[in-house]
């Protein structure tokens, strides 16, 4: 009598008829099961990458990778590229910044010098040029630091692929011809647009800033949509710099 | 950077859907159609020939037609169908990535149905492995015992009315026996053999365990499944399943009274099983359910915990297992189909049917119609057991048990008891439909109104409301 207390059961759940007959409960779920069929089965897919504008019917959120590809967020940091200039050459210098700072050593740089001798307009501002640029894309921790550290802008992340794959070790070791590639960058402070001397240089002329990176940089257009519950923030980026 | 919105189109179009539908349907009917011809050709033949003497050829029509074409080719697909449907319920895509590397297709993935002919090449390829301290002849024989059970249950099972073709009577079944329904419960118990020998002659402790929990499992099952089939042998006294006195086709008639006629068109209630024994239904559904070992009462299987009976099997003898599992589900869906949901016959207008003009003379036609319903009636309940398939989670194995001895069989015993006494009662079974009519009734008001914990958890929240949270436009 007085440990009563102690032979009492666990509370059982207060299952309702419907649960206790499993039947009505089956055919719910056989209903859910079916609902998602049909949907996923008759629905339009929609394969846009922002999970909040997507409207279609079917449930589905699976990215058929190599037809379909996921648009990578804005700043997402791919392959890395060695940016041309307008004539096609690197804007390296070959200060071997990037390979300094870089924590994982994937960066192999050999400097090339421009002979003093030269008349040419390079030859008088910059001293150096790369003969070879070599990244070792394994190695690489896409932290980014060397685009951070450059001082010419002469690397840049902004590819949006990723490294892709490749059969041998060797594949991932990229060199200039393989890294120099995009939309080539010019900033009106590059040394190359400084005059020498007081001859007229044999370039075109171009109004010299002192700001880096004012008149040529891609710049995105920024409107926010407050018709959503959530604000969406939209990004368009003009396809080519120049734009 | 931002690409603009892309939208594909839906995986099926509704376009692409009814010329499917359409073909398959333009299919099943000239197959049929071919059988009772090439059945009623037969038949003529064996009659008139002076050397042979013989009635009943056109069964030999059958089986090739019923059992080889129709079964193996329905199951085949299924293999298929399970992959792919599972992955439309859950929210996947599922297999796509085989293609056919002709230029016309456009690397189209075909629905998946290529991985059909990837699945058969890669069973057939890989090693046929037999462990070293197994039971080398008995752990040959199990997949073929697994199988060939499975295999015969269709024979009784009439895909098609009995029609007159070149003034002969063919019937659309691989068989006819009077002891219809013994067969099938009589062959359904020799399907167990194939389990236990496997699990046994594996000599795999885990293997063994599968094969145990089969064969309980499965002899547990039998006596409800049994006794849920007395209920419609009382109904209809016969055991028969084909032919014009069998259960299938006594299912075409309309209940006396409860019928009318609109114009040439006969409409009423008719004598479907699923309205005289709507318990019944449920029972042999569940109990054979439990008998093809899928979930969720596939412990015997239990690919989380001991792979199960088949765990030493690779290649073909694997295969093999696989396809009797899904030539059971197609089995059982004929074997409801011909006992609850009227055979080949549609609800009403089987009269107006069988009196058009063009089919009063060309019976065949109005045959193959039917046997099209018939294969369509086997594609939704295959659909239906694939769905409980991927919507339920397996039951434990004291569950199976309970499940099998404490619910099913006593409710076998109490629904046999009211049939009883129904038909005693009124013999034109009105009654007994009154009382299904208000099992299936009660059944849906419950299914319909919301369980008080439902209630609550719309109350108060469930704790999981984000998506609640979120508008539906979002979505």
């Amino acid at each position: 009598m007085d440990h009563s207390h102690h032979d009492e059961k666990p509370a059982k759940p207060d299952y309702d008829v419907r649960e206790r007959a499993f039947l009505p409960e089956l055919i719910k779920g056989l209903a859910i099961s079916t609902t998602h069929f049909i949907r996923n089965m008759f629905g339009v897919r929609d394969t846009n990458a922002e999970v909040v504008d997507r409207v279609g019917t079917s449930l589905v959120n699976t990215v058929q990778y190599p037809e379909e590809k996921p648009i990578y967020p804005e700043g997402y940091r791919g392959l890395h590229r060695l940016v041309p200039r307008e004539d096609g050459k690197p804007r390296c210098v070959a200060c071997y910044m990037c390979a300094t700072i870089c924590p994982a050593q994937c960066i192999y740089i050999e400097a090339g010098e421009y002979d003093s001798a030269d008349s040419s307009t390079e030859s008088r501002v910059i001293e150096k040029y790369p003969t070879q640029f070599v990244i070792d894309e394994l190695r690489c921790i896409v932290c980014g630091l060397c685009v951070d550290a450059c001082p010419k802008d002469a690397i840049r992340m902004d590819t949006y692929t990723h490294t892709p794959a490749e059969y041998t070790r060797q594949g991932f070791v990229y060199d200039i011809p393989r890294l120099l590639r995009g939309p080539p960058v010019s900033h009106p402070s590059d040394p190359w647009f400084k005059r020498g001397s007081s001859q007229e240089p044999h370039h075109v002329h171009k109004e010299a800033h002192t700001r880096i990176g004012e008149g040529y940089q891609v710049r995105p257009r920024i409107e926010v949509d407050t018709s959503h519950p959530v604000a969406v923030t939209k990004w368009t980026f003009p396809t080519s710099p120049r734009d | 950077m931002a690409t603009p919105h892309k939208r594909r189109g839906p995986d099926l179009t509704f376009g692409v859907f009814l010329a499917a539908t359409g073909a398959t349907i333009a299919v099943v009917f000239g197959l049929s159609a071919v059988a009772y011809l090439a059945g009623g050709w037969l038949e003529q033949f064996g009659r008139e020939a002076k050397w042979l003497q013989l009635t009943g050829l056109h069964h030999l029509v059958m089986i090739l037609v019923l059992m080889l074409a129709f079964v193996m080719v329905l199951a085949t697909l299924l293999t298929l169908a399970e992959r792919k449907w599972s992955a439309k319920m859950q929210n996947r895509i599922g297999p796509n990535r085989a293609r056919l590397p002709l230029p016309f297709l456009k690397n189209r993935d075909l629905a998946g149905i290529p991985h059909i002919v990837t699945d058969v090449l890669k069973l057939l390829t890989k090693e046929d492995f037999v462990p070293a301290a197994a039971s080398r002849w008995l752990f040959n024989l199990a997949p073929i015992l697994a199988f060939g059970p499975v295999f015969a249950l269709f024979a009784v099972v009439p895909a098609g009315p009995t029609v007159k073709v070149l003034g002969n009577d063919i019937m659309m079944a691989a068989s006819n026996p009077d002891f219809g329904l013994l067969y099938l419960l009589g062959i359904a118990s020799l399907a167990v053999y194939g389990t236990s020998l496997a699990g046994w002659a594996s000599n795999n402790k885990f293997a063994l365990l599968g094969g145990i929990r089969a064969s309980s499992q499965m002899i547990s099952y039998e006596v409800s499944l049994g006794l849920s089939l007395v209920g419609m042998m009382i109904v209809f006294a016969t055991v028969k399943l084909a032919g014009p006195d069998g259960m299938s086709d006594m299912q075409s008639a309309y209940f006396a009274g409860w019928s009318t006629h609109l114009g040439n068109f006969d409409i009423g209630v008719p004598k479907w099983g699923f309205l005289l024994q709507p318990a019944g239904f449920i029972l042999f559904f569940a109990s054979a359910f439990a008998e093809t070992k899928r979930a969720p009462f596939d412990a015997p299987e239990g690919e989380s915990e001991i792979i199960g009976y088949y765990v030493e099997y690779s290649g073909m003898k694997f295969g093999l297992f696989m396809v009797a599992e899904f030539v059971e589900v197609v089995v059982l869906a004929g074997v409801l189909i011909a006992i609850f949901f009227g055979g080949p016959y549609l609800p009403f207008g089987n009269e107006w049917l069988r009196n058009l003009p063009l089919l009063r003379d060309q019976q065949w036609i109005y045959g193959a119609a039917l046997a099209t319903v018939f294969w369509l009636k086997v594609v939704l309940l295959c659909f239906l057991q694939l769905a409980i398939r991927w919507t339920f989670p397996r039951f434990r194995y004291d569950q199976i048990q309970t499940l099998g001895w404490k619910i099913l069989l006593p409710l076998g015993l109490v629904n046999l008891f009211v049939t009883g006494a129904l038909v005693l009662y009124d013999p034109s079974h009105k009654a007994l439909a009154v009382v299904g009519l208000l099992e299936i009734l009660v059944v849906v008001a419950l299914t319909m109104t919301p369980s008080p914990s439902q209630k609550k958890k719309a109350e108060h929240g469930d704790g999981h409301g984000h998506a609640a949270a979120l508008p539906a436009s979002t979505h």
